[in-house]
C-alpha cells in the first residue's frame, strides 16, 4: 500500500474506535490494517495508543506501517 | 536545520552552512543507494522514497533537539531526500558540530539510528519496473533501543 489521503466527513462526538469501524466498512483493506500490530496510529502528528478518544473537526489521522528511511 | 527534498545536495555547501570557529569537530553520516547483493536475480535499478512530510519534519526536529541537548552540540543539520534515486545516489546527510569530537560522533550515530526506526519515510526497491516495499529490520530497532541507556529524556 502506498501513501494516500482522503477527507472524510463524520458526525460530532465520534470516537476513534467508531471511526475505525467506518473505515472498515468503506474499504476492506482496513480489516488488514487494523489487525496489523506493527501499524501505528497518529492524530494530528502525535502517536496515539488510546483509541477511545473523540475526534473533532479538522483532525488529521494517519495509519503508518513500520518506517524504512535512512 | 532540517530539510526533506527531491533535489541532490552538495556536501561542501552543506558543511559551510554549519561551519563555525566554536566547533572543534564535526561528524558526517552519508547514506547512499546500495545494490542489493543478496538478490542477484532481481537487481535493483533504483529506489523510491515516500514521506509523510509534515510528520517527518516534526520527528526530525524532535530528534535533532534531543541530540543537541544530550551531546551539547553547537549545531546539527539533517537532510533526507525523497522521490526516485538511482544506485550510488545520496539519500541522507547528517552533520553534527561540537566543541569536541566524541560528542559529535555519538550524536551523529544516535540521529541515524533514531531516524531509521522512527521517522515517517518509506523505501521501495525498483527492479524491472516493479516496486517492492523494503522490509523493516528488527536489528535496526534493537540498535536504536540501546540508546535508551544513554539518552537523557
Amino acid at each position: 500500500m502506498k501513501l494516500g489521503s482522503e477527507i472524510i466527513e463524520i458526525s460530532d462526538n465520534l470516537s476513534f474506535s467508531e471511526f475505525k469501524e467506518i473505515l472498515r466498512n468503506k474499504n476492506p483493506i482496513f480489516l488488514e490494517v487494523f489487525k496489523d500490530k506493527s501499524v501505528k496510529y497518529f492524530l494530528n502528528l502525535t502517536e496515539i495508543i488510546d483509541t477511545n478518544i473523540f475526534l473533532k473537526d479538522g483532525d488529521e489521522i494517519a495509519f503508518l506501517p513500520p518506517v524504512t528511511g535512512g | 536545520m532540517i530539510k526533506i527534498t527531491k533535489n541532490a545536495f552538495n556536501l561542501e555547501e552543506e558543511f559551510l552552512k554549519i561551519q563555525d570557529s566554536s566547533n572543534g569537530g564535526y561528524s558526517f553520516f552519508l547514506g547512499t543507494v546500495r545494490e542489493d547483493i543478496k538478490n542477484k536475480k532481481n537487481k535493483i535499478q533504483s529506489i523510491i522514497l515516500e514521506c509523510y512530510e509534515k510528520l517527518a519534519v516534526k520527528q526530525l526536529s524532535d530528534i535533532r533537539a534531543q541530540a543537541i541537548k544530550n551531546w551539547n552540540l553547537n549545531n546539527c543539520l539533517i537532510i533526507h531526500r525523497i522521490g526516485k534515486l538511482f544506485l550510488g545516489e545520496k539519500i541522507v546527510l547528517i552533520i553534527t558540530a561540537s566543541a569536541h569530537r566524541e560528542n559529535a560522533i555519538r550524536a551523529c550515530e544516535f540521529i541515524i539510528d533514531n531516524l531509521k526506526v522512527n521517522v515517517a519515510l518509506w523505501k521501495f526497491n525498483v527492479s524491472n519496473g516493479e516496486e517492492e516495499p523494503v522490509n523493516f529490520k528488527n536489528k535496526d530497532k534493537e540498535k536504536f533501543l540501546k540508546w535508551s541507556e544513554v539518552i537523557k529524556y
